[in-house]
């Protein structure tokens, strides 16, 4: 048996989180917070516009990489977590590449990417395609999901690269297509650094 | 006044909507980056884009609770932001005050314990989100239009305080009495 997506997807989208006592949700081993994607979306698109010419890179460069830690530091809390422990490993007999295929169940289940794996060459090469995910609402010029890039870069970085958390910016990610451009859907290539 | 949560989720994207609108998890690290960002934006004023766009995205989740519940006073109005910041992890705030000024204790924040567990304490107030928060709160509270209130950040968890204080005034420019 290997990763069975719909099964992984349709019982991790019914995890849900709610701030405790102290209006805090703590889980994952960080703080997590749920954020209006029109907030997200917002703050990109008047962040790259207000950017002049020669910084909008760093400005880019800066959103990707909030996404990528978060996505680092929070994808090694979920593939340890318990929950993912209960649905994805049970189906896990091909390693990493499994693994993998479960954490783009889990960005499916909990709405950043409706998302797989198109390719994969372990350990060097993968290309991911989405047919929904929140920055595609994203009003702006260009192709603009630096979420899923940062997502996907931080979690083959989990995959493939050293033992957490020495592994980081061992791979990068670059987008070749988006919807929020009128692509049909979004394509991101995963490559070593 | 107990913040009605409605989850649902898109079955078709699995987009994942609070009380209708689409909210999506991230962590400490991802709001911490981008505040550190925003501040390293200094010639477009990155930390002012940061306040304006949670002010004006939170006030249009905040009118539409008011307007479908049919809420009329400003306690109750006001209790909305308050109680959405604990239901979205943002931590914990105690608010007094009027249509013309008021303070908010931070007692407990995502963003600034967030901020010390990734970097350790800092040499200045940095939770420039819950100051458009806290205007979104207050203008929904006070039914007075986006940018009525200046909000400051006069104690910060993540420099050091044990907790935050923020001072709210409204603007002259508005039409408000402060």
């Amino acid at each position: 048996m290997t990763v069975m997506r719909d099964t992984v997807v349709k019982s991790l989208a019914k995890v849900t989180v709610q701030g405790d006592e102290n209006g805090l949700i703590p889980e994952y081993e960080v703080l997590v917070n749920l954020l209006p994607v029109s907030l997200l979306n917002r703050l990109s698109e008047r962040l790259m516009a207000a950017a002049p010419p020669e910084r909008k890179r760093d400005v880019e460069a800066g959103l990707v990489r909030a996404a990528y830690e978060c996505g680092y530091h929070t994808g090694c809390g979920i593939i340890t977590s318990e929950v993912f422990n209960d649905v994805v490993l049970p189906m896990v007999t091909e390693g990493e590449k499994d693994i993998l295929r479960g954490a783009y169940a889990a960005f499916t289940a909990w709405g950043w990417a409706k998302s797989g794996i198109v390719q994969l060459k372990e350990g060097e090469r993968m290309v991911i395609r989405a047919f929904d995910y929140y920055e595609a609402d994203n009003t702006g010029e260009g192709l603009r999901a630096y979420m899923l890039r940062g997502l996907s870069q931080a979690f083959f970085d989990l995959a493939y690269a050293d033992t957490y958390p020495d592994g980081m910016d061992t791979f990068v990610c670059r987008q070749t297509k988006g919807i929020e451009a009128g692509d049909p859907y979004g394509e991101f290539i995963v490559t070593r650094k | 006044m107990a913040l009605q949560l409605d989850y649902t989720m898109d079955d078709t994207t699995f987009r994942h909507f609070l009380n209708g609108h689409c909210v999506v998890m991230h962590s400490h690290h991802y709001l911490a980056l981008v505040t550190r960002l925003v501040e390293e934006l200094g010639e477009i004023d990155g930390t002012r884009v940061l306040t304006d766009v949670v002010e004006e995205s939170m006030r249009e989740i905040f009118d539409d609770y008011i307007a479908k519940h049919g809420l009329t006073s400003p306690q109750e109005r006001g209790a909305v932001g308050k109680e959405y910041y604990s239901a979205l992890g943002l931590g914990k705030l105690q608010v007094s005050g009027d249509g013309n000024r008021g303070e908010v204790r931070l007692l407990r924040s995502h963003l600034d314990e967030g901020w010390v567990r990734k970097w350790g304490t800092h040499d200045r107030p940095v939770n420039h989100f819950t100051r458009g928060f806290i205007a979104a709160m207050f203008g929904a509270a006070f039914n007075a239009p986006v940018g009525s209130f200046r909000v400051t950040e006069e104690a910060s968890i993540a420099a050091g305080a044990p907790e935050g204080k923020f001072v709210v005034v409204r603007n002259r420019a508005e039409g408000g009495a402060a």
